[in-house]
């Protein structure tokens, strides 16, 4: 170190009177516990933004289920109709021929057959539903 | 900085391992024991107000705790620190500035005439701080925390994001500043400070 580059006896004394004039300032008593208080707070806002975003997609699911019911709804009402009709179309198609073959009876024995099938398969949902079977929907 | 930078990541590598293993409480209360006097004295430099430092400590450090499990651990973490504590001021300089922008022209006139006076002040100490404040703002947020952080240029460098040098050169310019003003003030006698303790 040159004499140009050494601090002078003013420079020295200034930055001691630097160090003792500025000096840290300490951290306020009640600071942590503000900052507990804040923290608490913010945790707060975080179980409270869970809480709405839980609700906001359970409102989600149930438009989407209840949109899938209504569809559910639709298609089975389709097929129904569908159903009849290529039933009826069948029946007036087959109907001279099954007469023809099986005699005048076999239309009467094959419908009551059918009606039999349909009313024993209802009767069995039914029973079931009522029963606690599979088809109840636990919440 | 870049030694700093390395520095300060070995020395919070247990805090990195904490959050590492989902001890986000636990490497926060550890955070807090290095870090709350640092941020405090940091706002306090940046802001010049107690108060508002000590509510730019608290919501940095909130800020911290919210964000402290997405810290990736790319920067060091007293950088990371420091940069949220630095955006909290900012915003709070921003938010003075705009509620008291005529509050401001009295200040910066009686700064002015503060330092057209002839007269010393009644203390050394007092006129040493008045000096001080009139620094320009980089100077004296370097000077202060320079002081604050017993002289550790590395560490004033990281609480500024800026470089050592950056740090060097405006705390020679302050010194410099402080000591043509002591000069005008006829104060420049190294004895005159011996004998009043400072």
């Amino acid at each position: 170190m040159t004499d140009s580059e050494r601090p002078s006896e003013l420079e020295r004394t200034l930055d001691a009177a630097l160090a003792r004039t500025l000096t840290p300032p300490g951290v306020p008593a009640a600071f942590r516990a503000k900052l507990r208080a804040a923290l608490v707070l913010a945790g707060d806002s975080n179980l409270s933004d869970a809480r709405s975003r839980l609700e906001r997609e359970q409102r989600e699911k149930l438009e989407e289920l209840e949109r899938n019911y209504v569809w559910l709804r639709r298609r089975t009402l389709g097929t129904m109709i569908g159903g009849a009709f290529a039933a009826g179309a069948a029946a007036a198609v087959a109907l001279p021929w099954v007469t023809a073959n099986l005699g005048p009876v076999a239309p009467l024995v094959i419908a009551s057959g059918g009606a039999a099938v349909g009313i024993g398969i209802g009767l069995a949902s039914w029973l079931r539903s009522r029963g606690g079977g599979d088809f109840q929907v636990r919440y | 900085m870049q030694t700093a930078v390395v520095d300060a990541a070995n020395r919070h590598s247990d805090i990195a391992e904490l959050l590492r293993a989902g001890h986000r409480d636990r490497a926060f209360e550890a955070l807090l024991q290095r870090y709350e006097g640092k941020i405090y004295r940091l706002c306090c430099a940046l802001l010049r107000d107690r108060a508002q430092a000590e509510d730019a400590a608290q919501e940095s450090l909130v800020r911290i705790w919210k964000a402290l499990d997405r810290f990736d651990g790319r920067a060091s973490l007293s950088s990371w620190i420091y940069a949220i504590t630095r955006n909290r001021c900012l915003t709070a300089l921003e938010r003075r500035r705009v509620m008291d922008s005529l509050s401001d022209s009295e200040v910066e006139t009686e700064l002015a005439d503060a330092s057209a006076a002839e007269e010393p002040s009644e203390e050394r100490s007092g006129q040493l701080r008045e000096l001080v404040d009139l620094l320009p703002e980089r100077l004296r947020r370097a000077l202060l925390l320079f002081y604050f952080e017993e002289r550790s240029i590395s560490e004033v460098a990281l609480m500024l994001g800026c470089p050592e040098g950056t740090v060097k050169t405006h705390l020679f310019r302050a010194r410099a500043a402080l000591t043509e003003q002591l000069r005008k003030r006829g104060l420049a006698d190294p004895h005159l400070w011996l004998e009043s303790g400072l």
